[in-house]
C-alpha cells in the first residue's frame, strides 16, 4: 500500500492491520526522518504503542522507475504482493505546481503499474477522487469519464491516472477497483485529522482573523479591526461582514475518514470483479449551514451565504477580497452542483450498515474542537 | 603566570572569533568609537585589536608588554564594543575586555612587570618621520596586524607598524623602506580579510589620514586614503550627494585600487575608473604620480593577469552623485532566480532605478534580522512559506517605482519593508505563516500576502515597532535596540543601501569567503552554471554555501556575481576544506571564462581597480 505516510493512507493501513492483513508499506525518508520513524509517529498518533507487526515498512521511492529498489529487492517485493492499494497522491490544486502534481499522480502511477505487471499482484486498488468527473454537471456515474474539462490540475491528473490504471490493468489481466471519495475530513467521533485544508481552511482563516483582532481589541487597539470592518461585542463575539457566494442547490460533499476506511474495506472485500465506486455523501452540506455552525461554535457573526444571482457586482470589502483570495481555489467545491451517483457503492455498503453521517453541528464541533486542541497545526 | 589559567576558555573562544571586519572602527550606530582608539587609532586599541590581544596572550604568543598593559588599562568598559559588535556579529566583546582587565590586574598583583621592548634604529627612524607616538615595534601592537580570518595565510608578525599623518610622511616611509630594503605594505583602516597584507617588515596603517574635502560645484570629493566608505558617505550625504561605496569600514581608496569598488549602486554609478577623477600614488620606490598625468603609469588599462597595485594611494578625487528627495527602496520578490535576473537586467537596460541587486534568501533575511536565530527563521518564512526565493532590491525615484509597479504583480515597498523589519519576531511566531502555508493558489504566496487588502492584516500580525524588534534581543541590550530602531533611517532601504551597515551580518554565523565574478546577465544559464559549479564544489568538501548577490552593470549588459562559502576560520578542518576547494574553483571559473564572453574572475581585476570597466568587462 502506497501513501501510508498520508492521512488516508495511515488510516487504511491501520484498518487493514486490524483486519489481520499483512501490509507492506513503501515509504521515503523526509525532513531527516527515516521511513520507520515517520510510520511509527503516525501509528502513535492513531493511538497505537507501536507499528503493528503485520505492517512491514520498505524504504522505497515511487519517484523512481525502479521504486528506488535494487533489482533483487524489486523482484523479492514483487513475489510477496497479492494486491496493491495505491493511495499516494499529491492533493495540491495549483496550476503552477503542475509538474510536481503530474509527476506524483500520473508518472509515479506508471512506475507502480510496471511493478504490478511484473509482480504476482492480481488486484489493483486505486484511490482516486469523485472530482475526476471534471466539469460535468448533474449526475456523475460510477464509470470512467470521457472529459477533458477540469476545474484544476488535481482533478485532471486523477482522471488521467484512472484511465492509465484501467488501460494497464486491463492489458495485464489485473482486476481494478477505483475508489472515488469526495472531500474527506477528520474522524467523525474524535475529529482527529492531520491536515487543515479543504473544509477546514476557510474556517481557519476566519478564526485566525477573529483571534488576531480580538487580541488587538483587548489591547485597546480599536483602529486595526476597524480597518477591516470587524467589530466585537462586549462578550467577544466578532462581527465580520463577509458575503460568501453560494449556489442555491449545491453544497460541499463531505465524508469522514472513518466512513471512508469502512467503505473502502467493504468494497475491497466484496467487489471481487473490480469496479468504480463513489464514496460520497448523499447529503451535500450547504455553505449556509456551515456558516451557521461557525456562528454558533466560534461566535462569529456577519458571515452570510449569498446566492450567486444575488451576489452584488459592486465592490467587495477588504475582508471579502481577502477571504476570496485565500479560498479562491476551494470556491468550486463550496458550491458544487455535481451529483455523484453512488448506487454501486451503496449496494455493497448499505447491507453492511455502512452509512455516511450527515455533517451536522455535532460533528462540526468535534472536528473544530480537535483543530483547536492542536492549534490548527499538523499534530505531528 | 600562565594566561590559560586566567583567561577562561569561553573568553578565548570569543576572542578568536573576531572576523576583522573593522566595523568597530567606524561610528555607524552613533555609539561613539572605542574612546582610547579614537585617540590612538592603532588597530590594537580598537575592540578588534583587543580581541586579538586576548587571543594572543591566551595562546602565549606574546608576553605582557608595556603596550599590552597600556592597551588593556585604557579600556573604560564603556560598552560601545558590545553594542557595535552585537549589531553585526551577535558577539559580546565586553566580556573579553573585562577578562583582559582582570588578567592584567592579577598579573600586576602577582608582581609581574610588563616587558619594555627596546627600540632599534629602524624604529627610531620611523618615529622621526611620524612622531614618537605613531610608530611601534611592541608585539602587542604588531600582533593586531599579523593575522586575519583568511585561514590560508598568516600569521606573520610585522617588524613595525607606523601610522603616517600626511601624504608627505607616507612618501618618506616608502622611500625609507625602499632604500633600506625593508618590505612594506599598506593597510587601509588597518583592515585585512584576504591575507594579502602580511609582511615581516613595515605595516603602514593609514588610519590617521582621514581628511575629506567636498567640492559640491564639481560633484567631487578629495579624500585621504584612511577615509572609510561610511565616513565619506556621511559627509557627502550631508551636502545632498551620494558616493558609490562598498563595505562601510573599508577605505574608499583601498577599495577602488583593489577591486574597482562595486556595490548595488554600480548599476548606475559604474565601477573602477568610473569612480575617480584623479588619484595620486606613491609607487614602491617612492615616486609620486597622478593618474591623469600623460607620462604617468597607465592605471586605467587592464591586463588579464594578476598584477601588482600601482602603488599606495595618497589622495583621490572621487565622484559624487546627485540625490533627489523622492528616492525610496523597493523589493521585488520572485519565485525563480532566472526571473529575478531577467527582471534586474530589464530594468537596468531601461535605466529604471539606481541601486539594483538580486539578493538570495540568506542575504535578505540576514540583513534584516538583528540575531542569527531570527535570520534563520525569517529565511524559512520568506523563502519556504512566502516563496520569495530571491528578491530584486531597487532604490529609485517615484518615476522608477511607478514603472516597476506596472511591470510586476507586487512589491515590498518602503512602508511594508519597515513593517517586516520591525515586526520580524512576530512574523516567525504568528499563525500567519501557517495560514499562508496552507494557501492553495495559482499565484505565489507572497502575491497574496503582499496584496493591498492584506497589508492591514499584516500590520496587525506584526505589530511593528522598535519594541517588537527588540524583543528578539538579550535583555540587557533591549533598550539600546529600541532606541536604535526609533531612528527612521535604520529601517530606510535607501539609507541602509547607502551606508551598508548590515552587510557584515552576512558573516555573523561564520566567516564568509566571497567569490566575485563579472558575468553576462544573458543568457542566465551562464550564471546558473557558475552557481551550480560553486555549489557542487562546496558540497564535495562539506562547505556551507549560498548565493550572495548579483548587481547589473552597464545597462544590464554585464553584472557581478557574488557566491559565498562559509567556514569557521578558527577550525583547521574548515581551513583544509577551503585549501582543497580553492584550486578547483579557480580552474572552474577559468574554464567557464574561456567558454563565455564576459566572465572574468575578480582575482584578475584585483589591484587593477582603477581600470576602465570597458577594459575588463568586454575583453
Amino acid at each position: 500500500m502506497t501513501g501510508a505516510t498520508g492521512f488516508l493512507g495511515i488510516h487504511l493501513a491501520d484498518m487493514l492491520a486490524d483486519k489481520g492483513h499483512t501490509v507492506i508499506v513503501p515509504a521515503r525518508s523526509r525532513n531527516n526522518m527515516a521511513p520507520e520513524e515517520r510510520i511509527n509517529a503516525l501509528f502513535r498518533w492513531l493511538g497505537r504503542d507501536r507499528v503493528p507487526s503485520c505492517v512491514q515498512i520498505v524504504p522505497a521511492d515511487l519517484n523512481r522507475s525502479d521504486l528506488g529498489l535494487s533489482p533483487a529487492d524489486y523482484q523479492r517485493l514483487g513475489s510477496r504482493v497479492d494486491e496493491i492499494i495505491h493511495c499516494a497522491s499529491d492533493t495540491s490544486f495549483s496550476e503552477r505546481k503542475r509538474p510536481q502534481i503530474e509527476k506524483a499522480n500520473v508518472e509515479n502511477l506508471h512506475h507502480l503499474l510496471d511493478f504490478a505487471a511484473k509482480s504476482r499482484c492480481c488486484f489493483f486498488h486505486f484511490i482516486s477522487t469523485a472530482y475526476a468527473a471534471g466539469k460535468n454537471q448533474g449526475i456523475c456515474p460510477e464509470t470512467l469519464v470521457d472529459t477533458r474539462s477540469f476545474f484544476n490540475v488535481y482533478e485532471e491528473t486523477k482522471h488521467r491516472a484512472e484511465m492509465a490504471a484501467a488501460d494497464r490493468c486491463n492489458r495485464e489481466g489485473i482486476r481494478l477497483n477505483i475508489f472515488r471519495p469526495s472531500i474527506v475530513y477528520g474522524h467523525s467521533r474524535t475529529g482527529r485529522t492531520l491536515r487543515f485544508n479543504a473544509l477546514y481552511y476557510p474556517v481557519k482563516i476566519l478564526v485566525f482573523l477573529k483571534n488576531l483582532y480580538l487580541k488587538k481589541h483587548r489591547e485597546q487597539d480599536l483602529e486595526s479591526a476597524e480597518k477591516m470592518g470587524i467589530s466585537f461585542t462586549a462578550g467577544g463575539t466578532a462581527h465580520m461582514p463577509l458575503r460568501i457566494e453560494a449556489s442555491p442547490s449545491g453544497g460541499i460533499n463531505l465524508i469522514p475518514v472513518d466512513f471512508f476506511t469502512s467503505a473502502f474495506y467493504a468494497i475491497m472485500e466484496n467487489a471481487v470483479d473490480g469496479g468504480i465506486f463513489h464514496i460520497t455523501n448523499d447529503k451535500t452540506k450547504p455553505v449556509s449551514d456551515i456558516i451557521d455552525y461557525i456562528r454558533k461554535y466560534f461566535h462569529i457573526t456577519g458571515v452570510q451565504a449569498v446566492e450567486t444571482q444575488n451576489y452584488p457586482a459592486g465592490p467587495q470589502n477588504h475582508l471579502e477580497i481577502l477571504f476570496n483570495r485565500y479560498t479562491e481555489i476551494y470556491r468550486q467545491y463550496m458550491q458544487d452542483e455535481r451529483i455523484f451517483d453512488n448506487a454501486r457503492a451503496v449496494a455493497i455498503l448499505k447491507p453492511q450498515g455502512i452509512l455516511c453521517p450527515d455533517f451536522d453541528y455535532s460533528i462540526f464541533s468535534t472536528c473544530m474542537g480537535y483543530a483547536e486542541s492542536v492549534n490548527w497545526e499538523n499534530p505531528l | 603566570m600562565n594566561p590559560l589559567d586566567h583567561i577562561p576558555e569561553e573568553i578565548r573562544r570569543t576572542a578568536s572569533q573576531c572576523r576583522h571586519y573593522a566595523m568597530c572602527k567606524i561610528d555607524y550606530l552613533d555609539t561613539g568609537l572605542c574612546p582610547p582608539a579614537k585617540k590612538t587609532p592603532f588597530v590594537s586599541f580598537f575592540p578588534q585589536g583587543r580581541m586579538d590581544l586576548c587571543a594572543a596572550l591566551a595562546k602565549d604568543r606574546i608576553p605582557v608588554t608595556q603596550a599590552a598593559a597600556d592597551i588593556i588599562s585604557s579600556c573604560t568598559l564603556c560598552g560601545s564594543c558590545d553594542r557595535q559588535c552585537h549589531f553585526v556579529t551577535g558577539m559580546r566583546p565586553m566580556k573579553v575586555m573585562q577578562a583582559l582587565k582582570a588578567f592584567l590586574e592579577t598579573f600586576l598583583e602577582k608582581g609581574g612587570v610588563p616587558v619594555l621592548i627596546p627600540e632599534d634604529d629602524t624604529l627610531k627612524a620611523l618615529k622621526q618621520m611620524v612622531g614618537e607616538q605613531w610608530a611601534t615595534n611592541d608585539p602587542a601592537h604588531l600582533m593586531a596586524y599579523a593575522d586575519d580570518p583568511f585561514p590560508l595565510a598568516g600569521p606573520q608578525m610585522p617588524g613595525y607598524v607606523v601610522l603616517p599623518g600626511s601624504a608627505e610622511e607616507l612618501v618618506e616611509i616608502v622611500r625609507f623602506a625602499d632604500k633600506a630594503g625593508i618590505p612594506a605594505v599598506v593597510r587601509g583602516n588597518g583592515g585585512s580579510v584576504f591575507g594579502f597584507v602580511f609582511t615581516p617588515g613595515i605595516v603602514i596603517d593609514v588610519n590617521r589620514m582621514k581628511k575629506i574635502l567636498l567640492d559640491p560645484d564639481n560633484w567631487t570629493a578629495v579624500i585621504e586614503p584612511g577615509v572609510t566608505s561610511f565616513e565619506l558617505q556621511k559627509a557627502a550625504s550631508e551636502k545632498g550627494f551620494r558616493v558609490n561605496t562598498a563595505e562601510p569600514a573599508a577605505t574608499v581608496c583601498g577599495n577602488i585600487v583593489c577591486t574597482g569598488l562595486f556595490s548595488t549602486w554600480a548599476n548606475v554609478y559604474g565601477v573602477g575608473a568610473d569612480h575617480i577623477v584623479d588619484m595620486t600614488f606613491v609607487d614602491r620606490h617612492g615616486r609620486v604620480f597622478n593618474a591623469n598625468d600623460k607620462t604617468a603609469p597607465n592605471v586605467f588599462g587592464f591586463q588579464k593577469a594578476v598584477r601588482p597595485s600601482p602603488g599606495i594611494c595618497l589622495e583621490a578625487r572621487v565622484r559624487m552623485h546627485p540625490v533627489t528627495d523622492d528616492e525610496e527602496g523597493l523589493l521585488v520578490p520572485f519565485t525563480t532566480f532566472a526571473d529575478a535576473v531577467s527582471f534586474a537586467r530589464d530594468i537596468s537596460r531601461r535605466r529604471i532605478g539606481l541601486a539594483v541587486g538580486i539578493l538570495g534568501g540568506h542575504y535578505l533575511s540576514t540583513f534584516m534580522s538583528p540575531t542569527q536565530s531570527l535570520a534563520e527563521q525569517t529565511r524559512e518564512v520568506f523563502s519556504g512559506i512566502l516563496e520569495m526565493t530571491c528578491v530584486v532590491s531597487v532604490i529609485g525615484d517615484k518615476y522608477a517605482r511607478s514603472s516597476i509597479r506596472q511591470m510586476v504583480p507586487c512589491v515590498i515597498d518602503s512602508r511594508t519593508f519597515r513593517m517586516f523589519m520591525l515586526g520580524l519576531p512576530q512574523l516567525v511566531r504568528s499563525d500567519l505563516a501557517d495560514i499562508v502555508q496552507g494557501l492553495e493558489s495559482d499565484r505565489p504566496a507572497y502575491e497574496t500576502v503582499l496584496s493591498k487588502e492584506m497589508l492591514p492584516v499584516l500590520e496587525a500580525v506584526l505589530s511593528p515597532s522598535p519594541e517588537t524588534l527588540a524583543a528578539a534581543i538579550e535583555d540587557d541590550l533591549r533598550g539600546f535596540y529600541q532606541d536604535l530602531y526609533r531612528r527612521p533611517h535604520m529601517t530606510d532601504m535607501v539609507w541602509l543601501t547607502m551606508f551598508r551597515i548590515v552587510s557584515a551580518r552576512m558573516s555573523r554565523h561564520r566567516h564568509m569567503f566571497a567569490f566575485l565574478i563579472y558575468v553576462p546577465l544573458a543568457p542566465v544559464a551562464v550564471i546558473q552554471e557558475l552557481m551550480a559549479s560553486f555549489a557542487d564544489i562546496a558540497e564535495k568538501y562539506g562547505i556551507e554555501h549560498d548565493l550572495g548577490f548579483i548587481t547589473p552593470l552597464d545597462l544590464g549588459k554585464r553584472g557581478i556575481l557574488e557566491y559565498d562559502y562559509y567556514i569557521d576560520h578558527t577550525d583547521s578542518t574548515d581551513a583544509e576544506k577551503i585549501r582543497l576547494a580553492m584550486p578547483e574553483i579557480e580552474t572552474m571559473v577559468d574554464q567557464v571564462s574561456r567558454s563565455y564572453k564576459g566572465v572574468t574572475f575578480l582575482k584578475y581585476i584585483f589591484s587593477q581597480g582603477c581600470a576602465r570597466k570597458e577594459n575588463f568587462l568586454y575583453t
